[in-house]
């Protein structure tokens, strides 16, 4: 026994006194490189004891990987060097393999100089500065590469960021201004000031004219005093001099205060600088314009909207042994009404429905192909054409098969078509006789089926950019708005005459992002209340990713975009159900028919002005949560879309298949909700 | 007592058994299904112990095709070939099948492997949507889970296998009809070989440009684990070609059954499996005689992946199946010849990986 702990320990000492801890040195540990600059690393292995280890060959990597958005630091391996193309700390990572096959690894961050300032000019809008106001700077900033970065009033939440990196101070001449700790800049007394702002060495100055406010008078109007929450107030402030003259140009400021009539609300809208107002909640709103120490006011009741009505369920086309993905309501060529649902994750089905009365839906018809989604369904204008996509066919060449439903109790497939669309087809849009469809999430195909039987390709639309992704495309009037997630949507006329296109040269001429980049629906709604035309971006996201246990969560929200102005599309509004993301929709009357996924079908107000959060503005009409103890998961809303037909919301849901509400001309029953409200 | 020594001697004659009984272990992805099965063999019965979900889309189908598991037996990875637009590699414990890391990588990221001795996890990017056009073998650091770089190589890459020694990685370019070989040290192509006569084929109408296109359609590579000689699909030849490594060149075209798809070598170096996909088969090559040991038909349509055992006694094949019907894995005993046992998983079986020998 002493024999074997004594050679225990002689073999630990062994181990110890033969292993030497090893480490990566490398001339990158916090290296620091100009913009631009070519660096040749050099590493090596060095044990504990100092001396050089096996190190037979290295190799060096960007920790943020390959991709377009990650080429801060690149390889030329031939050459052994890497090169800086953006500013900022970056990690690299250097991989020694020695002769035995071993690696070993280490993190070095590297230092990457944002390029010097040159040039900075300042900046600003406004005409006149009277005492009282704010000076809304404007930075104009050139680098040495002559890149030029604007920094204006209204987005500092970015501006921080940068002026942290480069350390930014503001300096005035005299006391005619006051600045705060935030670098903002208060007009305090009459007379000639000038500010000086240090960036990182360089400097740059702005004179200006600190004026005698001219106004001793302001009025307000308002194109409404009592208005219901969600509708937009147009405000207008009006200065007068001492000799009651109107003056002109005046820098306005709106604010608003208020107070809900539920006193335990909180009152909340937005006003702009032009002074449209929104109230979200009931209440008494005071709305006020300054133009430096002189205000005005002005007080608005918002009451409720009261929009709020019943909505039932009609009629349900169960389907409880797969899922349902899209769906497609129409008339046919008999004048009755039909339906036609894809499945999701199968045997590559699509069903056709009777939906003559929409609360008895019955099933009469269905295809079956090589494939194991049907993702879209959708139906030609004139009734006779249904074409379905493919995802998960067993020969990879997915594609669409276009289908004769003239007599949708007895459908009929025509033909095949994969050409360009092996990579599976996810959304498809049927418009006159040609139809988009989507090319493995990157571009969409145009073919014509004026002969059904022989489509043919005869264009196509894509970005033409690096990780270009589409996820659907919807056509009016000769218009197609594709949704490409994180490039937003695009607007290509494939016909209109807008931008001189047609569906064998689409011609894109209009475009709107947002940061989120989950754009994953369009609608075009030209507002019948306003005129105004709108694009509803919808995201879809889901934020934990797939649940396999239960219901899965969802988020994203619908954003209204006013495109009014083609060239300068404005995000106004936003439909978020709290907890609940967004799916497909349909636009009918001033009224969104959306799916919420998990927050069921939802049915808003979206008649007037469109500004701010809608769902705040209880501008929602009624929703309908479409779960059955039935469904493929029992009890599981998940609705995929909604359109409108002949007075029936129709809906698909992912685990109950089809369904029909109505929207009911009644105020919804609150007694058991207000039962104890005098 | 009597009764007391014989349970004695059943107590013994259980423990022997026990301990000789041997469980093998392996994933398998299904496409069509966004699933990943961990398949458990006896020896006898293969049975699945657990559905893994992959993705994060539950109503997009992701596609989970590549499966491979690293050498240490630690994480599985999968890639998911559908994406926005790029695919995914995503890696996951075996110890506990949850998420431990993803990186995005190209278009339909496919077949995959580990090298010992960089560490790093060689994918081809299959890539088998639109025009043809070259695509790449992304190169991952499999411990940060970091794309370092796409090398790119031919049209439709597939069949991405690692030499024994970790150095080199080989792939194949389905309609290029090239084999790549790249340096998994340089990460540099470091030899291609053409697998037909392109100079003989006519493209003038196929609006190709200098694209080549390939009839012998090869899907998979795989080098012997101890001869200086790899095994090519030819899924669009019938044929799977013999190449020395030393002369780089293609020393045997052995003709098959209709669509050879994917190829494996047993540990030991005795037998070639190669699923045969377009008519369900597979088929067994004794590698020292070089003849056709034997065909199985198989137990559902598309033949797909194979998988060997690291005793060399079991090869598991997936079948991917048609629409709405369960992909299956069957297994075959490569001593005895014989299919063993299946089971049924999900949709479009595909990517299959053998994870460890457990007694």
């Amino acid at each position: 026994m002493k024999f074997l702990k004594l050679l225990s320990l002689s073999l630990f000492f062994f181990k110890i006194g033969f292993s030497q801890d090893k480490m990566i040195v490398s001339d990158l540990d916090n290296l620091t490189l100009n913009l631009g600059e070519i660096f040749k690393p050099v590493s090596k292995v060095i044990l504990s004891d100092g001396s050089t280890g096996d190190c037979m060959n290295i190799i060096y990597y960007n920790k943020k990987g390959v991709f377009s958005s990650a080429k801060s630091i690149t390889f030329d391996r031939s050459e052994g060097t890497l090169k800086a193309n953006e500013p900022g700390t970056h990690e690299i990572v250097a991989v020694c393999i020695d002769s035995q096959g071993k690696r070993l690894s280490k993190t070095f961050n590297v230092n990457v100089n944002y390029p010097k300032i040159k040039e900075i000019k300042l900046s600003i809008n406004d005409e006149n500065i009277y005492i009282g106001n704010y000076v809304k700077l404007i930075y104009e900033i050139t680098d040495e590469l002559d890149n030029k970065r604007m920094v204006d009033y209204w987005n500092y939440e970015n501006a921080s960021k940068y002026f942290s990196k480069v350390g930014v101070t503001l300096s005035s001449s005299n006391k005619k201004v006051k600045i705060d700790e935030s670098n903002n800049i208060l007009a305090a007394e009459e007379g000639k000031t000038s500010i000086v702002v240090f960036f990182d060495g360089v400097s740059a100055k702005i004179d200006l004219e600190i004026k005698m406010n001219p106004v001793v008078k302001l009025d307000l109007t308002s194109d409404a005093f009592n208005a219901r929450s969600g509708d937009v107030i147009n405000f207008s402030a009006t200065a007068y001099d001492r000799k009651n003259n109107e003056l002109e140009n005046i820098p306005f400021e709106f604010s608003f205060t208020g107070k809900s009539f539920d006193k335990s609300n909180s009152a909340s809208g937005l006003i702009l600088e032009d002074g449209r107002f929104v109230g979200d909640v009931p209440g008494k709103y005071i709305i006020s314009a300054k133009i430096g120490n002189i205000t005005t006011s002005k007080v608005v009741n918002i009451f409720p909207r009261n929009v709020k009505r019943e909505i039932s369920n009609v009629g349900r086309g169960i389907v409880n042994d797969r899922h349902t993905s899209d769906f497609w309501i129409f008339e046919g060529v008999d004048g009755g009404d039909y339906g036609v649902t894809g499945t999701w994750g199968s045997d590559g089905t699509a069903f056709f429905w009777d939906v003559s009365n929409p609360s008895n839906l019955k099933k009469i018809d269905s295809v079956q192909v090589d494939a194991r989604t049907v993702n879209d369904v959708k139906v030609s204008q004139d009734g006779k054409i249904c074409i379905i996509s493919r995802e998960g066919a067993s020969n990879r060449k997915n594609g669409m098969i276009i289908i004769d439903i003239s007599n949708p109790r007895d459908v009929k497939i025509i033909s095949e078509y994969t050409k360009n669309l092996t990579g599976g087809v996810h959304n498809i849009f049927i418009d006159n006789n040609h139809v988009y469809a989507l090319s493995n999430g990157e571009r969409y195909y145009i073919i014509n089926i004026d002969d059904p039987s022989n489509p043919y390709e005869v264009g196509m639309f894509e970005l033409n950019k690096e990780g270009q992704s589409i996820h659907d495309v919807w056509i009016e009037d000769g218009i197609a708005y594709s949704s490409n997630w994180r490039d937003g949507v695009y607007l290509v006329d494939v016909g209109n005459g807008i931008a001189g296109g047609s569906p064998s040269n689409p011609v894109s001429f209009g475009n709107y992002s947002y940061d989120s980049g989950a754009n994953h629906a369009t609608f075009p709604f030209k507002s019948k209340s306003t005129g105004k035309f709108y694009t509803i971006l919808g995201d879809e996201i889901f934020p934990n990713g797939v649940n396999p246990n239960g219901t899965n969560e969802t988020a994203g929200f619908l954003h209204f975009v006013d495109f009014s102005d083609l060239n300068n599309p404005i995000e106004v509004a936003r439909y978020e159900l709290p907890g609940h993301g967004s799916h497909n929709y349909w636009i009918k009357d001033d009224i969104l028919y959306v799916a919420m996924y998990t927050g069921g079908l939802r049915v808003v107000d979206i008649s007037g002005d469109l500004l701010g959060d809608l769902y705040k503005q209880d501008r929602e009409i009624g929703y309908l949560l479409t779960g059955s103890p039935n469904g493929y998961i029992p009890n599981d809303t998940m609705v995929w879309g909604a359109q409108l037909y002949k007075g029936h919301v129709f809906y698909s849901d992912f685990n109950t298949g089809l369904g029909a509400a109505k929207v009911s001309s009644n105020k919804p029953d609150n007694s058991k909700t207000n039962q104890y409200i005098n | 007592m009597k009764w007391i020594n014989t349970l004695k001697l059943l107590f013994l004659f259980s423990i022997f058994n026990i301990s000789n009984a041997q469980n093998y272990y392996l994933y398998v992805a299904s496409e069509s299904d966004d699933t990943v099965s961990l398949l458990k063999f006896s020896g006898k019965n293969i049975e699945e112990k657990e559905r893994i979900s992959v993705g994060s889309f539950p109503t997009e189908i992701e596609g989970p095709h590549g499966i491979t598991v690293d050498p240490n037996g630690k994480y599985w990875y999968v890639t998911l070939a559908h994406g926005n637009p790029f695919g995914k590699l995503i890696k996951y414990s075996t110890e506990t099948n949850k998420v431990v890391g993803e990186t995005t990588l190209g278009l339909f990221p496919a077949s995959m492997q580990i090298s010992k001795v960089t560490g790093f996890l060689y994918c081809v990017n299959f890539n088998l949507h639109g025009n043809m056009k070259p695509s790449s073998v992304s190169v991952v650091d499999a411990e940060t889970m970091t794309e370092i770089t796409q090398i790119t190589t031919g049209s439709m890459p597939h069949g991405s296998r690692i030499s024994s020694d970790g150095l080199k990685q080989y792939s194949v370019a389905m309609m290029s009809g090239e084999l790549f070989e790249i340096d998994a040290l340089s990460l540099k192509i470091s030899r291609k070989l053409d697998l037909e006569d392109h100079s003989k084929m006519n493209h003038d109408k196929m609006n190709m440009g200098k694209m080549k296109h390939s009839t012998v359609k090869p899907t998979w590579v795989i080098p012997h684990p101890t001869q200086k000689i790899l095994y090519v699909a030819g899924n669009g030849s019938d044929e799977i070609i013999e190449v020395n490594l030393d002369s780089w060149k293609i020393t045997k075209r052995i003709k098959t059954e209709k669509g050879p798809y994917n190829v494996e070598i047993s540990p030991d170096g005795k037998y070639m499996v190669a699923t045969m996909k377009s008519v369900a088969k597979t088929s067994v090559w004794d590698l020292k005689s070089g003849t056709l040991v034997k065909t199985f038909d198989n137990s559902t349509s598309v033949s797909h992946g194979v998988a060997i055992s690291s005793d060399s006694k079991y090869a598991f094949i997936s079948v991917e199946g048609i629409g709405g019907e369960p992909g299956i894995v069957d297994v075959i005993d490569l001593k005895n010849q014989v299919l063993v046992d299946k089971v049924e998983i999900g949709k479009q079986a595909g990517g299959i990986a053998f994870w460890k020998k457990e007694i």
